[in-house]
């Protein structure tokens, strides 16, 4: 979502491209509120970015045969994945690029950029707006209801395997990637954790972002060796 | 405009002569009164895809077409869901080729004869060079606008530019500012900056910017044909960024004479950043777009 979304454009559209010419149907989209969807920013949240998971998947299997179902995201789209995977049962595979893995970590980094950034420019974030619950972030809204869902966001919180394969891909070694492979390996996931180090797509400034080509092609040799 | 209002239609499109080009086209409510009610196309801004920064092309197509007009934001090749190109043309002439390409689609299939182009940085010189070349488009919407690749401008003129904006802020931000002036009783100040700041004011009051309007010469003569063939023009900019300082140095002497015809207009955002990144800037930015659109309509 939000600026993170428009500096991974790119790296979806050829990871697409690359996981189609390998064999695979492949649908990218954007959730209500965001990119080309229908919507004001200010609406979306995590209960309607859910539902746009499903429609997504009926729309695939509208339009394409295929048995099995996997899916994929970075940072928040990463999150929103495994929650949609754990409620569902015909979810068999899920990469996690860079998810998010506290929802409370994450607005503070969100609220912590969105300073930075302008700190120096000539629209200085007042100390009063500092003190208080942020409202937007880098050109984009947070609504109360979408800041209330990301608090209760806690992925070692939840209990269900989501699916028999996962693919943990982080760009840094950190504690979090870990604690999430044990925690997945627990419910008895197939879990790999790859460790990619390269750009950190979301802290970019977007025009001098570059593609993770390294990435992209260990998420389509996954997916190519998992499904073949 | 609350967007939520708006009941406008969107379909994504391929076009370009390869169909290799990626856009989406926003249609209004109601199909627009005549084919001389302009359409409105969207020009990348870097490499940010179609959305635009902040998703602001989207809220800006959407609200546009919601007053009639039909719009379209696509990507360059080899930005956002369009194909990179094969062949060896520079971006500087691709870019304006594939911005005509668009305009022939929306004359094929929405039979529109006349084009606003909007363009942010980078998609502005875009914008102007198409407006030079095509007849067809009648109107130019620059934010923050610099008419020519940053890369042929020359160091020298950069450098002037930046000096003038960190003076600039000196003299509007810091002299006025009781911090500031703590900082330098303290000893905590910038001195060296301070200086320089004074020369180039003292440097300003005796030597005329004729030499940083000179290589802006060709781009003031487009400049003048354009708006004597009656092209009009909404310049767009963020009080205090570089681009600003260089509008005023190479193009403010020409606009002022310009203004005069009415078909120039300068709009400044006061405390801002180069893409307008808080919400209440981008509103601001949305309603000066929309009401300017109206005037170049109505007129």
């Amino acid at each position: 979502m939000g600026h993170e979304y428009i500096a991974a454009h790119r790296s979806y559209h050829l990871l697409a491209m690359q996981l189609s010419q390998a064999g695979f149907h492949v649908l990218r989209f954007d959730f209500y509120g965001c990119g080309d969807s229908a919507g004001d920013g200010e609406r979306g949240d995590v209960r309607q970015w859910l539902s746009d998971i499903e429609v997504a998947i009926g729309e695939l299997r509208r339009r394409c045969r295929f048995s099995k179902v996997c899916l994929g995201g970075l940072r928040l789209g990463a999150s929103l994945s495994m929650l949609t995977a754990c409620e569902r049962d015909d979810i068999d595979g899920i990469v996690l690029w860079d998810p998010v893995i506290s929802g409370d970590t994450y607005i503070a980094e969100l609220t912590k950029l969105h300073q930075d950034v302008l700190q120096h420019s000539y629209a200085p974030p007042s100390r009063r707006s500092m003190a208080e619950k942020p409202t937007e972030s880098l050109g984009f809204p947070l609504s109360g209801v979408l800041l209330s869902d990301l608090a209760n966001l806690d992925l070692l919180a939840i209990q269900r395997k989501p699916a028999n394969k996962v693919l943990i891909v982080a760009t840094q070694a950190d504690t979090g990637g870990t604690q999430l492979k044990e925690h997945l390996q627990s419910t008895k996931a197939h879990v790999e954790y790859q460790v990619l180090p390269g750009p950190k797509l979301w802290l970019e400034d977007v025009n001098k972002v570059l593609v993770p080509n390294q990435i992209l092609q260990a998420v389509v040799s996954w997916i190519s060796r998992m499904y073949e | 405009m609350d967007i939520q209002d708006v009941r406008v239609k969107e379909e994504p499109l391929f076009f370009g002569k390869a169909r290799s080009l990626m856009g989406i086209i926003t249609d209004p409510p109601k199909a627009p009164r005549d084919e001389n009610f302009p359409a409105v196309i969207f020009l990348n801004a870097g490499i940010v895809h179609r959305v635009g920064p902040h998703r602001m092309f989207v809220k800006m197509a959407r609200s546009l077409a919601n007053l009639g007009f039909v719009a379209l934001r696509f990507d360059h090749s080899g930005i956002g869901d369009s194909k990179a190109r094969n062949d060896r043309l520079s971006f500087e002439q691709s870019s304006v080729s594939e911005t005509r390409e668009a305009m022939d689609c929306l004359s094929t299939i929405r039979g529109r004869k006349r084009f606003v182009l909007v363009g942010l940085c980078s998609g502005t010189p875009t914008s102007f060079r198409t407006a030079c070349l095509d007849p067809r488009v009648v109107g130019l919407i620059l934010l923050n606008g610099v008419l020519e690749s940053p890369d042929k401008i020359n160091q020298e003129v950069i450098s002037y530019v930046l000096n003038h904006k960190i003076a600039r802020s000196y003299w509007q931000g810091k002299l006025f500012h009781p911090p500031s002036w703590l900082k330098v009783i303290s000893g905590k100040a910038n001195y060296k900056q301070i200086v320089n700041v004074l020369t180039s004011r003292l440097r300003d009051l005796f030597v005329p910017d004729a030499k940083v309007a000179l290589g802006a010469n060709h781009i003031v003569g487009d400049l003048r044909s354009l708006v004597a063939g009656g092209v009009k023009l909404l310049f767009v900019y963020s009080e205090g960024t570089a681009v600003l300082e260089y509008f005023r140095m190479a193009l403010d002497k020409e606009i002022r004479k310009l203004r005069a015809s009415e078909k120039v207009k300068v709009q400044i955002i006061q405390r801002t950043d180069h893409t307008f990144t808080l919400l209440r800037h981008q509103e601001e930015l949305l309603g000066l777009v929309c009401d300017w659109a109206l005037d170049v309509v109505l007129d």
